[in-house]
This record gives C-alpha cells, sequence and structure tokens, in this order.
C-alpha cells in the first residue's frame, strides 16, 4: 500500500543501489555490482558451483587458499558437524601458485565477476612471491592476504596473532603489487582492534573478518581429537554472533572497508553485518549446505532496502553503532 | 545433477533403523546411475547443518528411492520424512560403478547399509542379462538386507558376525569361492571390508600366483563424512595413488587398485 510522499514503495521507484567499493583508495579500486562475496574455501576455484548456481551474480568470489607450492593437504578426517556449524581441517589443500596463473587465471579473466585469489604463505617471503607474482595476472581482480588459517600453524605461531607480524606480511604485500589488498583476520586473538589497526596503517585496502575459530572435537570412544588434525576451524552458523561483534569494534576504530565473514546464511545475516559496521559480507559455510545462498541474499537485500525506502546500502553500514560513532548519512526514516 | 525439491511418495523400515524412502523425480530417475548418491538437506533450519549423503537404491522412470540408515540427529529426521513430505535433494553425484560390456558373471559384497547401490547396480545387470551373486555381511540377522528387496534372479549369499544367519563370520569369506567365477568384483561398505575385498582380489599384489585374477575389474564404493558433495571443501578425501582424492566427486566408486590403504581408517 503506497503511502503519501514515499516515491521508494510505488513500482517507479529506481532500483536502490547495492554497488560497493572495498579499495576506494586502491589505484584499481574493488568495485562490486553487490556486496555479497563467497568465502575462500567453501566455493572452490569458481568453476564447481557454475552447474548450480548463477555465478556472474555474486559480489566476487574469493578463492580457495593459494600457496606457492602445491599442498596435498590434511589426512581425514578432515571435517566434522558441531551444533549449527562444522570444524574443518583441510591443510590448505590446493594447486599452487603455477597452477593458478596458468589453468585458474585464464578462466577468470573471462567471467564478469571478480575473483579475488585468498594468498597464504609461511614466511614473509612466500607472501611476496605470492603477491609479487599475481600483480598484473589478469583475472584475478584482488588478493585476500590470508594470515590467519588455523590449520596450517605445525605448533607455530600466525602472523594474524600480533599486531607487529600482521603487519609486516601486510607491508612485505603491499610493496610487491598495485592489486586491492584485503587482509583476513584471526577471531583468536586478545585484541583483534589493535591488530585491524597495524593491518590498515601497513597498507591493507580492507579487512576480512574473521577466519574459523580454533576448536576441536573429542572422540569420547577412541579418547582422542576426532580430527586428524587435532585441532580445525570453527564456521557456521554457530560463529556469527562473535564475529559480528568483532565487526563491530572494529569499524569503530579503522576507515577501511571491512567485510564481514562468518556464518551468514540469510538476508538478515547479512543485515546484522552491515549494521555491524560492514561494507560487505561473505558467505561461506552456507554454500555447503544452499549454493545459491549468496544470490538469494542478493535478492533478499534489494528487496529489503525497496521495502524500507532505502537507496543505497550504504545507508545500513554502521547502523547498529553508538550515535556519536555513526557516519554522518542520512537516518532512514 | 541439480538441486531438487520432490516429494516423499513411499517410506518403509526395512530393516532397524534402516528406511527406503521414495521420491518423485523423472529427471533424478533418468539421470541416476548405480553407485551414485544424493546429498539431502536435513531440513530449513542449519541444525543439522551439514546434508547427508545417501545411496541410490533404486532407479525407476519416475524417481529414485534412498537407502536412509537413521544413525544420528540429521538422518533421522530424514528417516523421518511422512509421504507427501518435501525433500532438498541435491544430485545425482559421484563417479558410478561401471559394467564392461563383456562381463557376464558379477560378485558384489555388501558390508552393512553398503548393500545399498549394489541393489541398484544388480537389477541394471540383470537388465543386460549379466549373472549376479551379491554377498551380504551384518552384524546380526536382524540387520540383514531382507532378500524379498532383491530381484529372484539374483544368487544371495548372508553373513552373519554372530552367525545369527548365514555364514558365521564376515562376508569377505564367501567372496574366494566366486572369485574365478566372477569377470567383475563391486563392493560397498566400511572402509575394512573395502581394503579385505581389494586384498582378496588382488593376490599378486601380496606375491602369491593370480595373474589372470590380478586383470579383473574390482570397483569399490567409498564411505566418507561429506560437507559439500560438490568437491569444493576437500573434507571427504581418501588416500589413492594419485594422492588424496574426493569421495564426493573423484568416486565415490574407485577402482581397487588406486587405493592406498595405510591409514585410511582409523
Amino acid at each position: 500500500m503506497p503511502e503519501n510522499g514515499t516515491a521508494s514503495r510505488g513500482g517507479a521507484a529506481p532500483a536502490p543501489n547495492l554497488r560497493v567499493n572495498l579499495a576506494p583508495s586502491n589505484m584499481h579500486g574493488l568495485e562490486l555490482q553487490n556486496p555479497v562475496l563467497v568465502a575462500s574455501g567453501t566455493f572452490g576455484y569458481g568453476t564447481e558451483y557454475q552447474q548450480l548456481v548463477d555465478i556472474q551474480r555474486i559480489g566476487a568470489i574469493c578463492s580457495k587458499g593459494i600457496t606457492v607450492r602445491p599442498r596435498a593437504g590434511n589426512p581425514p578426517p578432515r571435517i566434522a558437524e558441531t551444533p549449527a556449524g562444522m570444524l574443518n581441517a583441510i591443510g590448505l589443500q590446493n594447486v599452487g601458485l603455477r597452477g593458478i596463473v596458468q589453468e585458474k587465471a585464464p578462466i577468470w579473466a573471462r567471467w564478469s565477476v571478480p575473483v579475488i585469489a585468498n594468498i597464504s604463505g609461511e614466511s614473509i617471503a612466500e607472501f611476496e612471491e605470492l603477491a609479487g607474482t599475481l600483480d598484473g595476472v589478469p583475472g584475478i581482480a584482488g588478493l585476500e592476504v590470508n594470515i590467519s588459517c588455523p590449520n596450517i600453524r605445525d605448533g607455530g605461531r600466525l602472523f594474524a596473532d600480533d599486531a607487529a607480524s600482521a603487519a609486516a606480511v601486510t607491508r612485505a604485500c603491499r610493496a610487491v603489487t598495485s592489486l586491492p589488498l584485503m587482509v583476513k583476520l584471526s577471531p583468536n586473538v586478545g585484541n583483534v582492534v589493535e591488530i585491524a589497526l597495524a593491518v590498515e596503517a601497513a597498507g591493507a585496502d580492507a579487512l576480512s573478518v574473521a577466519n574459523t575459530l580454533l576448536a576441536m572435537l573429542i572422540d569420547v570412544e577412541r579418547r582422542r581429537p576426532y580430527i586428524a588434525n587435532r585441532t580445525a576451524g570453527l564456521s557456521g552458523p554457530a560463529v556469527r554472533p562473535v564475529t559480528v561483534r568483532m565487526v563491530y569494534q572494529i569499524t569503530q576504530a579503522v576507515s577501511v572497508p571491512v567485510v564481514g565473514v562468518g556464518g551468514v546464511t540469510c538476508t538478515e545475516d547479512a543485515l546484522q553485518y552491515f549494521m555491524a559496521g560492514a561494507t560487505a559480507v561473505q558467505v561461506g559455510t552456507a554454500n555447503f549446505v544452499n549454493p545459491r545462498t549468496a544470490t538469494e541474499i542478493i535478492d533478499g537485500l534489494a528487496a529489503y532496502l525497496r521495502q524500507h525506502g532505502i537507496a543505497d546500502v550504504a545507508e545500513l553500514v554502521g547502523a547498529a553503532h553508538p550515535r556519536a560513532a555513526r557516519p554522518a548519512v542520512s537516518a532512514p526514516s | 545433477m541439480d538441486l531438487h525439491r520432490v516429494l516423499v511418495t513411499g517410506n518403509e523400515e526395512i530393516m532397524p533403523q534402516t528406511h527406503v524412502v521414495d521420491v518423485a523425480s523423472p529427471l533424478l530417475g533418468q539421470s541416476s546411475k548405480p553407485g551414485q548418491f544424493v546429498h539431502i538437506r536435513c531440513g530449513p533450519m542449519w541444525d543439522p547443518l551439514l546434508r547427508r549423503p545417501m545411496s541410490i537404491f533404486r532407479i525407476r522412470p519416475d524417481g529414485v528411492s534412498l537407502m536412509v540408515r537413521a544413525v544420528g540427529d540429521g538422518s533421522q529426521i530424514i528417516a523421518a520424512s511422512a509421504v507427501g513430505a518435501e525433500l532438498d535433494l541435491l544430485g545425482p553425484l559421484g563417479r558410478p560403478f561401471t559394467i564392461d560390456p563383456s562381463a557376464r558373471r558379477l560378485a558384489m559384497v555388501g558390508g552393512g547399509y553398503g548393500v545399498a547401490p549394489l541393489v541398484a547396480l544388480a537389477t541394471e545387470a540383470l537388465g543386460r542379462g549379466c549373472e549376479v551373486v551379491l554377498m551380504v555381511g551384518a552384524a546380526t540377522a536382524d540387520y540383514v538386507f531382507p532378500a524379498d528387496e532383491l530381484p529372484t534372479d539374483v544368487e544371495y549369499a548372508v553373513s552373519t558376525v554372530d552367525g545369527s544367519l548365514g555364514h558365521h563370520g564376515l562376508v569377505t569369506e564367501l567372496l574366494p569361492r566366486y572369485l574365478d567365477w566372477s569377470d567383475a568384483v563391486y563392493a560397498c561398505g566400511p572402509t575394512p571390508m573395502l581394503e579385505a575385498v581389494a586384498r582378496i582380489t588382488r593376490p599378486a599384489t601380496f606375491g602369491v600366483a593370480g595373474a589372470m585374477r590380478s586383470r579383473k575389474p574390482v570397483e569399490l564404493a567409498m564411505e566418507q563424512h561429506m560437507g559439500c558433495a560438490m568437491g569444493v571443501c576437500l573434507g571427504c578425501v581418501v588416500m589413492t595413488k594419485k594422492g588424496y582424492q574426493r569421495v564426493c566427486r573423484d568416486g565415490p566408486v574407485f577402482q581397487a587398485d588406486e587405493m592406498i590403504w595405510e591409514g585410511s581408517h582409523a
């Protein structure tokens, strides 16, 4: 029922704007047709779901994590279901950098959907090699710097564990590529805001928040951890309240765009992240259950904005922040 | 392969905790092959989270029948599907069994719930004029796949671990007597059983004479916990001579001589 004076409810109302730029200060930018991405490790190299999903409609595809050399990954069991979530310890099984450049990137270059290559190094030198090699490769729209995979730590520390090493990786990548850099933070830290600020200062164009939560399942019959790697990463709806909180805290401190990742299954979940301050979201584990989750959320967002008379998804970003910290946009009436 | 919303047209508990669920879907019925599976969502909610893989047990022009073993929270929901309910299915998925056109006599070994894809395979093989023997093993007589679910032309051999029906022992102990007779061997069941089938059918590998036998096709349908079933999550791997392979995409049917068994089961 049209209300007096509200053009937004009429059939002639312009479609709401879903476009976002995840790297506004980068020379290439990272402009997406909508703010719904698919998360690394949950959408393969993009090709696997083509038969089921209109992948060109997705905001961007974050590739399976890429390492310098091919990796076989961890022994099975690699996954387990947990309440409203799952554990995984895949161990970055992937075709390696050369395979990406020679086999995958040429496919991505023919697509309209941007592909963000997720890169993972065991040393700063490896991150430099990955970022430098991928710079200028057609088909790669940006890099997601994975400093936070919990499944390859081999007992050591992760770069994401403290501000200084997180910033060092970011700086090293920044020095060798002009591609937009999105740095993927770990939720398994004490002060994530401090790390976010350090990564921003080191040249990140955007942050993705966050990787999986370090977790464990015990097989009580065998009296040992169920997953062969012992520890694993928890993902799915179970983690959403944790990562929404992190996005809420980080976005009040940094100015670069933040992409919310963790348990996004539907439009309402995405809206939570936007209102917590995220510029975009990544759909992860939900892809395994409903491969069309991202495209359904894109439709759902447009419908929500139309219904509420909101012209631009950006108007929602940070809507839940405390009043004083809210960006100066017109409040929805 | 596609996402399907299908109606449940039948649901019968054929053994304790094991249901045959019939679904209507001409698309699935006409595109499914023995050895393939479907990935079923437990419901519209997100807990239990993951889909459950279920074997295609019967293939009809108007749909398929699935064997559903109700062992956990998710599979119990699926097994309880009432006639008229809707299921969200992804499939058919995976590499099916293959029957060489020259094969006339097929030996099949099913452990427990692993009998499901072999029933579909046996039915197809009979249609091609093959002779089929199906050996099934179960813990006790209660869990032996009921003979009246099988086409009558299939020779049926039963074993139970407790000796309450048929051969007293493991189903793989029945296999040697059919080895020389058969042109090809197929198996589905727990990993230790599949390893035993591979060992029994490949004597040459273990230093025993048997060059003729070693060329016989032996196909194994592997079981593994699955995430996406689309080859994406890399959760369901098994070790093979080509490295880790995905049960959902590269399998579930593998050639026995491809497999590396060490460390493949707990």
